[in-house]
């Protein structure tokens, strides 16, 4: 009886054995739809790119918040009137020719023989269409997109025979192409945009699975060269810290990936020849703001901070070269003349220490963190983990204690974060931001002008807001030029936010399998025709 | 001396799993000594260090030197399942025995609240809770303890039902001994040694569970020298510097083994029927 038993119990390990066996894969299998597709492509004699990337959204209608209308433009579906090059420059794409006499209006030429991908043309009454559609769903609230951030037009008229819109700004608005280069502004096919979101780009979609997959297929109407690749699938991914996309690409599951996030995966792709990385010093900052109305009003105790952040360490070992250290809060890849800005808080502790001492910020009660007028210091540091901004926030505390100040950071989803910054309910606030959004960082610059500041700490500086608004109506490039640097060497000079340094977008590739796949360092562009299969 | 070579001799597998626990035990006592190095110094310039002389374990992504903070991790993990282990036991040990003495009403309530407990899935809860009240590790508890009561609870009850029908209950009864007496008296030391078996065994699962929750970002939160921090702080590094993953979880499957294994050999020690 005994006997039986134990032969029961053994055949049922060995089935439920063979059943959780069964629940794995090989990782290189692929479902009956993945054959079906490739089998399908391969037999037409097509190319098929896979693609990995992080989802930002499931849409990519620019109406419907940023991170759709970014999508659009990232997976080579829709296109602006404008685009930047790779120095963030302003070129013409689907507008080939402007002109302009008070900057107030403006009018755009349509490129001829423009076509979306279900073969309509691009005329200048689509363009307008376009452009009304995405005013009137911010207005009525059917979008989340807020094109009138950027600009608002008293009129927009098309005239079909001479090929051209005529834009009418509300105000003088000096960066229209930059603006409209903005993912919000791409044009879209309006008659049928009930159904489907059909673009001018390389691509268009044919097929959606919510979070997981999004297929597309070549453009057979694509105005500007050639399209690669037949077809191509998005496989996204919501793991934003992760290896996930990296071991995809090293399993042979897909040919491209963006933005390797983890800095070890970097380095063994950087180091394997079977990989082609490519590294952009990019348009974002990675910086910390001070909230003004606290202990951080202190600026002995700013510049302490600033002298013990040894941001180069951080840049280059704590998040192992993601990032390029910096001091100013515009890159030092952007043309706006880093290499003239002097920065006064060069790493030094003692130097912290002794900034400290010198202004009574010291150790009174032995508790080994310092007090200011009595108070023990202890900094809030809030923090969200997008783009290694909680490893920035750890490393920050760390060395702030090495000054004997106490800083505790809390790791908050980004919404949360940003409600307490909204709210002031913080001492230091860790940011990753576009700085030149539409080609042009006043609008960033404005974070700092008193007037719009309560956000991001309540910074305020009469001679900055003098310079801001000068820039704010200025025409003139050189003089645009002189006071984007005056404006910030006052931030320097204020110590007025903790700059860490500047996010590096990254594409890695497979070389056996693709070309071409450089990155972008404005990111609203991923998946170009510069990317093609190796032949 | 002679009882306890007895004692040895009786239960080998408990005495051994002792020694290990305490081992445990002393381990988070004495890290303050064991460890060679402060567990919260960071170089930062000495990040991510492969195992080596001067680091036993390694070095982390600040620099801080991995084997003093698995040290002081058997701290913060053993204190916080001790803790979890202590208020779930008392807690439902005490509702259950009140719910199956008294019966009716008081019954009726508790063990509701119960089965409202345990129809959610624990963990997915106990995230819930965690998410709600705020990430640390004194919430990740409270959490806890909010969905793991109800089991002692439903133990205990059916211990008091069964204990509240012997003889020596009706005498006690009718030689007009106070409720509280009973209870105090009669009814917890007959329940005791099965609600502390389960304790005993609960404390590796709690553990485990506990560095779910601080993997997941709802307990302990950094710098804290914690195993399920540990471990999803290494998560980023799993390919390139294994290390930062291998011994925090060593860590916890070991000391996950030896307190189950504990709470086994705990029962052959305090259930009669299995005592040889």
């Amino acid at each position: 009886m005994k006997d039986r038993q134990r032969i029961l119990a053994v055949i049922c390990a060995l089935g439920m054995l063979i059943s959780l066996a069964g629940c794995g894969g090989s990782g290189t299998e692929k479902n009956p739809k993945e054959e079906a597709r490739s089998a399908s492509t391969e037999e037409a004699g097509g190319k098929h790119l896979n693609f990995s990337c992080y989802q930002y959204s499931n849409s990519i209608d620019p109406i419907t918040n940023v991170n759709a209308s970014w999508c659009g433009l990232r997976y080579g579906v829709t296109e602006c009137l404008f685009r930047f090059n790779e120095k963030v420059e302003v070129e013409t794409a689907i507008c080939d020719s402007y002109e302009t006499e008070d900057f107030q209006t403006w009018i755009l030429h349509i490129r001829d023989g423009v076509q979306f991908s279900n073969g309509n043309r691009v005329t200048p009454t689509v363009v307008k269409e376009s452009l009304d559609r995405l005013y009137q769903a911010e207005a009525d609230k059917t979008g989340n997109s807020t094109p009138s951030q950027y600009v608002t037009f008293d009129s927009i008229e098309a005239d079909d025979a001479a090929g051209t819109v005529t834009l009418v700004c509300t105000g003088v608005t000096v960066n229209l192409p930059g603006i409209l280069a903005y993912p919000w502004y791409a044009v879209v096919d309006t008659s049928v945009i009930d159904t489907q979101v059909i673009g001018t780009g390389p691509y268009y979609v044919t097929n959606v699975e919510e979070n997981s997959t999004m297929d597309f297929a070549k453009n057979p109407y694509y105005w500007d060269g050639e399209v690669p690749y037949d077809t191509y699938r998005a496989f996204l991914t919501t793991d934003d810290q992760g290896s996930m996309k990296a071991m995809a690409l090293q399993s042979g599951d897909v040919d491209l990936v963006e933005n390797i996030v983890t800095a070890s995966d970097l380095e063994a792709f950087k180091e394997d020849p079977a990989y082609y990385v490519s590294t952009t010093a990019g348009v974002r900052l990675g910086n910390t703001y001070f909230n003004y109305h606290g202990v951080l009003e202190n600026e002995a105790l700013r510049q302490a901070i600033q002298y013990a952040v040894d941001d180069e360490t951080m840049c280059n070992v704590t998040v192992a070269g993601l990032y390029t250290a910096g001091c100013s809060v515009l890159p030092s890849s952007l043309p706006y003349g880093y290499e003239k800005l002097k920065d006064p808080f060069v790493y030094q502790v003692e130097k912290a220490k002794e900034v400290l001492d010198a202004a009574g910020i010291v150790d009174a009660d032995g508790d080994g963190f310092r007090e200011l007028h009595g108070d023990k210091i202890h900094l809030n540091y809030l923090a969200y983990s997008s783009r290694n901004l909680d490893d920035f926030a750890q490393a920050v505390a760390i060395s702030l204690e090495a000054i004997g100040i106490q800083c505790t950071v809390t790791v908050q989803d980004y919404d949360t974060a940003l409600a307490n910054q909204s709210k002031g309910n913080f001492d230091l606030i860790t940011s990753n931001a576009t700085v030149v959004p539409t080609g042009d960082p006043t609008g960033f610059l404005g974070n700092f002008y008193s007037g719009n500041s309560d956000t991001y700490g309540y910074y305020a500086n009469a001679q900055y807001d003098a310079a801001y608004e000068e820039l704010l109506t200025a025409t003139d490039k050189e003089r645009q030029q002189e006071l984007i640097l005056t404006l910030q060497q006052i931030l320097i000079d204020d110590a007025a936010t903790l700059v860490h340094g500047y996010y590096n977008s990254t594409m890695v590739s497979a070389v056996d399998r693709v070309t071409g796949a450089d990155i972008a360092p404005i990111d609203y562009y991923w998946i170009t025709t510069n990317i093609a299969p190796v032949q | 001396m002679e009882n306890f070579r007895q004692f040895v001799k009786e239960y080998p597998a408990f005495t051994i799993f002792l020694v290990l626990a305490l081992g445990v035990v002393a381990v988070a006592v004495f890290a303050p000594v064991i460890a060679p190095q402060d567990p919260y110094e960071a170089i930062l310039a000495n990040a991510v260090q492969p195992p080596g002389r001067e680091h036993w374990f390694g070095t982390d992504k600040m620099g801080r030197d991995l084997f003093s903070r698995v040290l002081y991790g058997t701290r913060t993990s053993l204190a916080a399942s001790l803790a979890l282990v202590a208020i779930v036991m008392a807690v439902g040990t005490l509702l259950g025995l009140l719910a199956g003495y008294f019966g009716g009403l008081v019954d009726g309530v508790i063990m509701r609240l119960s089965d409202m407990m345990i129809s959610f899935p624990g963990m997915v809860l106990a995230i819930a809770v965690a998410g709600i009240l705020g990430a640390n590790m004194t919430n990740a508890v409270i959490a806890l303890s909010l969905v793991s009561w109800s089991k002692y609870a439903r133990l205990s009850r059916s211990l008091a039902l069964k204990i509240k029908s012997r003889d020596y209950m009706a005498a006690a009864r009718l030689t007009g001994s106070k409720t509280s007496h009973i209870l105090w008296s009669y009814l917890l030391p007959n329940a005791l040694p099965t609600m502390l078996v389960t304790g005993a065994t609960d404390i590796g699962s709690m553990m485990l569970e506990i560095a779910g929750l601080s993997f997941l970002g709802f307990g302990a939160q950094a710098p804290t020298a914690e195993w399920g921090l540990m471990l999803n702080e290494g998560r980023a590094y799993m390919t390139a510097a294994p290390w930062l993953m291998v011994f925090p979880g060593l860590a916890i499957f070991m000391t996950v083994v030896v307190f189950n294994l504990l709470g086994d050999s705990l029962r052959d020690v305090l259930d009669p029927r299995c005592s040889k």
